[in-house]
């Protein structure tokens, strides 16, 4: 690590509870990081350890109920219109076309249309989506909506790109295909967004992208392990480095 | 004259095989790849040959071992790679037979169930709907054609010189 790192987004000692008919549930306690500028960090962690809902906290949309989310050390209130978020299923508009479903959240940010639209072209370029312009969701392969949502998501140009399980409903070599063409983006300078956060299942997923995986136990969910790889990339399964890591994360895990 | 139909594998599965098997080294046996992958032979099989027609593989014996041409796409930004396949589908018969025919008409463009009886013309024995949309997918990803699906027109992308 650089020894100057800014610190992006922290969170200091975060619970999230939620009322439930039987009465309250602990889904996140007392979970405290920090995630530097330009850092990759996966999150890993059983079904319903409260991945998606720690996201939720770090883009604003859900209040922790003790504890803080600091953005760039400043209390975070309300919605940070400085993150976008990347979704499992894409999270498309089936009545907009490409263009219109990328605009969309350009919309709650700039009312200068020619501003929108020149963005809007801007990303289409840069995910590889020239040419579907005026497609519909439903023409298009998993792997091109998923283009989509990136699109979408980096033309706010957010500093801080929070993906929930990206690549988990694509088949295996069109996450491949998303997971590298990803890593050009995060490592491009001509972007904006240079700090990722990604929730994934996928024990070697977070392998091959992260800087850093963050482990998470269930019920309530805590964290459970931290490990930091120091593996160049690209990274490869075949190398017996990245197999250790496999174990590692596993041990965690368990 | 009859054609060869296109590839009924989206763009981002070829790319995924092809960089997956430069990661390899560039070789792998067919179906050790398969079960490494979980995919059925067969459709590995078909992701393989769309590889092929779009020359960024070979399949020597049971081997399928990445050509110059896919080292080249997989190095490339993430424009250029559109680039890079353009130039080979537009080499592509069928691709030139369509753009033809879009040419001789005044708008260049037609409706879909026009482009429909000329697909069932040019590739007599593949299902014209499945063609199609194969079309309309390769047209959008190199730009060649484009498809608007309000108006069910099917239209002559916008000529780069180069
Ligand atoms: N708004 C809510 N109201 C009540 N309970 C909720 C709410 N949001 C999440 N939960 C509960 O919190 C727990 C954690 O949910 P969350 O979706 O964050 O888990 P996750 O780690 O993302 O799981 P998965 O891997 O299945 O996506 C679950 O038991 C879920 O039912
Ligand atoms: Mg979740």
């Amino acid at each position: 690590m650089i020894p100057e790192a800014h610190t992006l987004i922290e969170l200091q000692h975060v619970t999230r509870r939620f009322m439930l008919p039987q009465g309250e549930v602990t889904v996140i306690e007392n979970i405290s990081f920090k995630a530097m500028e330009g850092e990759f960090i996966s999150i890993v962690g059983p079904s319903g350890a409260g991945k998606s809902t720690l996201l939720r906290m770090m883009n604003g949309l859900l209040p922790p109920s003790e504890g803080a989310v600091l953005y760039n050390g400043r209390e975070q209130r309300g919605i940070n219109l400085d993150t976008a978020m990347v979704f499992q299923n894409f999270g498309l508009l089936p009545w907009l076309t490409v263009s219109q479903n990328i605009e969309l959240g350009l919309e709650a940010r700039s009312k200068d249309v020619v501003y929108r639209r020149s963005q809007v072209n801007r990303y289409i370029t840069k995910v590889g989506l020239e040419g579907y312009e005026e497609a519909y969701p439903r023409e298009l392969s998993g792997g091109m909506k998923q283009r989509v949502g990136l699109a979408r998501a980096l033309a706010v140009e957010p500093s801080l790109l929070l993906m929930d399980e990206p690549f988990s409903s694509l088949d295996v070599l069109t996450s491949i295909n998303l997971r590298n063409e990803l890593l050009d983006i995060w490592s491009d300078r001509e972007n904006v967004v240079n700090t990722m956060i990604m929730v994934t299942h996928n024990i070697e997923e977070a392998i091959e992208l992260s800087d850093r995986i963050l482990i998470l136990s269930n019920r309530p969910g805590k964290i459970a392990g931290e490990l930091r790889i120091d593996l160049p990339r690209p990274r490869r399964k075949r190398d017996p480095l990245f197999s250790e890591y496999v174990d590692r994360v596993f041990s965690l895990l368990a | 004259m009859k054609h060869a139909a296109l590839p009924e594998i989206g763009i981002s599965q070829i790319l995924g095989l092809v960089e997956l098997l430069v990661g390899k080294g560039g070789r792998e046996d067919i179906y050790k790849l398969a079960g490494e992958l979980s995919m059925e032979l067969g459709e590995t099989l078909t992701v393989i040959k769309a590889a092929e027609m779009l020359g960024l593989v070979h399949t020597p014996g049971g081997d399928v071992v990445v050509e110059d041409f896919g080292n080249k796409v997989v190095d490339a930004s993430i424009t250029d790679r559109k680039d890079l396949i353009r130039e080979k589908l537009e080499h592509f018969p069928l691709f030139k037979a369509i753009r033809d025919y879009l040419s001789s008409q005044e708008e260049t463009e037609v409706t879909r169930e026009e482009m429909l009886e000329k697909l069932a013309e040019l590739i007599p024995n593949e299902d014209a709907e499945a063609s199609f949309s194969s079309i309309v997918n390769w047209g959008r990803y190199s730009e060649l054609f484009g498809y608007n699906d309000d108006s069910q027109t099917f239209y002559l992308g916008e000529s780069r010189a180069e």
